[in-house]
């Protein structure tokens, strides 16, 4: 009985944690794509309506795969028309010891990674930011893009490439 | 250096080697800062808790219209129902017997699926079976009525006093309160009264008057004289006589001191209403009084 309750993506408390746990890697997911929030919560929106709608055809441990499909063919057809932006967290301990100068050209280098990473290919944008922001590791995006970790190595690769290219002025 | 070198350098795959010739490279201090500067970025803010609210939300009201199939469930119920209903009322509606009567002053002419026919009298009533008829020709008669029978099977008038049978024939079978003749006019009739089995011959009559037989005189014609709009009587008691003058001609009819049990003999009009009351009142020695839709017949010396 027990058992079978954990088994069902039906249970509500099973789809709760299942929520949970990868809501917001997909809104993020969506978001490095496309630059649009409104995208990226209809995406989750989305995503777990129909998981909940398949629940019973969908074991748990395919859950989380089955919801990046989803939300990943819902926008296949859209080109990336927005600028994707992101926060910089202040780093506290630091700010009183900053002198103007260095504080100001740290502030210029956050701009120029910010354009240099709006200006990447879609999927190395996504493929560094899930990794940097989400902490995901290569083998975890290459399951939520469909492709091998190696291909993912190459993204992450020439993500850092031509970001570094971009900043240097090269 | 090997492939994807820097994605390696991300996961801490690097052999001492390879980190210390990357760390000696150009470019080394601008990779350092760019994971630095990442490490601090945020994804804008979203809300798990009311984000998974809203997807229950919406998961009740796509549920809710899966819904709506039940009105639909309800209305094969109903429908299911109403066809039952249907059915059934047609298998019952085809068992019951098609009735035709008339009304005072009427008849009708009805031809019978074997193309026999039936001539209706006023205030009569048939009914027949005829989904039934090739199996059985059976007619419930209430009233009077002429029959010119096809030839064929067995052809039977049930009436409350007594049946008549015949193979093919014409005859008139007059059923009435207390009253019930049978007049044969061609071929042989057999007429059951009392489970006693009377065989009646063309140009003959039966009679029962009060559940007795009478011997009547031989008609001498070829119909019931009503068929020629005229009604014949036969010392027949005052009070049929009346009555179906009034079947006739649709008057209710009132007595005050006659004898209504005095026998008659005599004819009158179907269709003159007038004439009828004087052939019934003269040779009978009564007097009338026609008042719309009523009659009086009172004797001749009462006032």
């Amino acid at each position: 009985m027990n058992t079978n309750k954990k088994d069902n993506v039906c249970e509500e408390e099973v789809y709760s944690n299942l929520f949970r746990a990868n809501s917001k890697t997909v809104f993020n997911y969506i978001y490095y794509k496309f630059g649009n929030e409104e995208k990226a919560y209809d995406a989750v929106q989305e995503a777990f309506v129909k998981l909940w709608e398949n629940c019973a055809k969908v074991a748990p441990e395919k859950a989380k795969a089955y919801v990046y499909t989803i939300a990943n063919n819902l926008y296949l057809n859209v080109i990336k028309a927005e600028k994707v932006r992101l926060k910089h967290a202040d780093k506290v301990n630091n700010t009183n010891y900053e002198s103007p100068e260095y504080l100001m050209e740290e502030n210029e280098f956050k701009e120029k990674l910010d354009s240099a990473l709006d200006a990447l290919p879609e999927n190395q944008r996504t493929t560094f930011l899930l990794n940097r922001i989400d902490g995901k590791k290569y083998a975890e995006i290459a399951e939520m893009e469909g492709v091998s970790v190696k291909a993912i190595e190459k993204r992450m690769h020439l993500a850092l490439k031509t970001l570094r290219e971009q900043i240097d002025g090269i | 250096m090997q492939e994807n070198y820097l994605a390696k350098w991300l996961n801490n795959e690097l052999t001492e080697a390879e980190l210390a010739e990357f760390k000696k490279s150009d470019e080394y201090a601008s990779y350092q800062r760019i994971l630095e500067a990442s490490s601090t970025l945020e994804a804008p803010s979203f809300n798990v808790e009311s984000a998974l609210e809203a997807v229950k939300n919406r998961r009740t009201l796509q549920e809710s219209k899966v819904v709506q199939l039940k009105p639909f469930k309800r209305f094969l119920r109903v429908a299911a129902a109403v066809i039952i209903i249907m059915v059934g009322s047609y298998f019952y509606l085809n068992t019951l017997n098609d009735t035709i009567s008339t009304q005072y002053a009427e008849n009708k002419e009805v031809v019978l699926p074997d193309s026999s026919e039936i001539l209706l009298n006023a205030d009569s009533e048939i009914s027949y079976s005829a989904k039934k008829w090739d199996k059985e020709r059976n007619i419930n008669l209430d009233g009077e009525a002429f029959f010119k029978v096809a030839k064929g099977k067995r052809f039977t008038v049930s009436t409350d006093h007594g049946t008549v049978a015949v193979l093919g024939t014409q005859f008139n079978v007059e059923n009435r309160k207390g009253f019930f003749e049978v007049t044969c006019f061609e071929g042989l009739v057999s007429v059951t009264f009392n489970n006693k089995e009377t065989k009646l011959p063309a140009g003959t009559s039966f009679m029962v008057i009060e559940g007795e037989v009478i011997e009547t005189e031989k008609p001498n014609t070829t119909t019931p004289s009503w068929m020629n709009n005229e009604s014949t009587f036969r010392s027949i008691p005052l009070k049929y006589v009346l009555d179906e003058f009034q079947r006739q001609h649709n008057v209710q009819v009132e007595t005050r001191n006659v004898d209504i049990n005095k026998l008659f003999t005599g004819t009158f009009s179907n269709t003159n209403a007038d004439l009828a009351l004087k052939s019934i009142s003269v040779p009978s020695q009564i007097k009338y009084r026609l008042e719309g839709n009523k009659v009086l017949f009172y004797a001749e010396n009462a006032p």
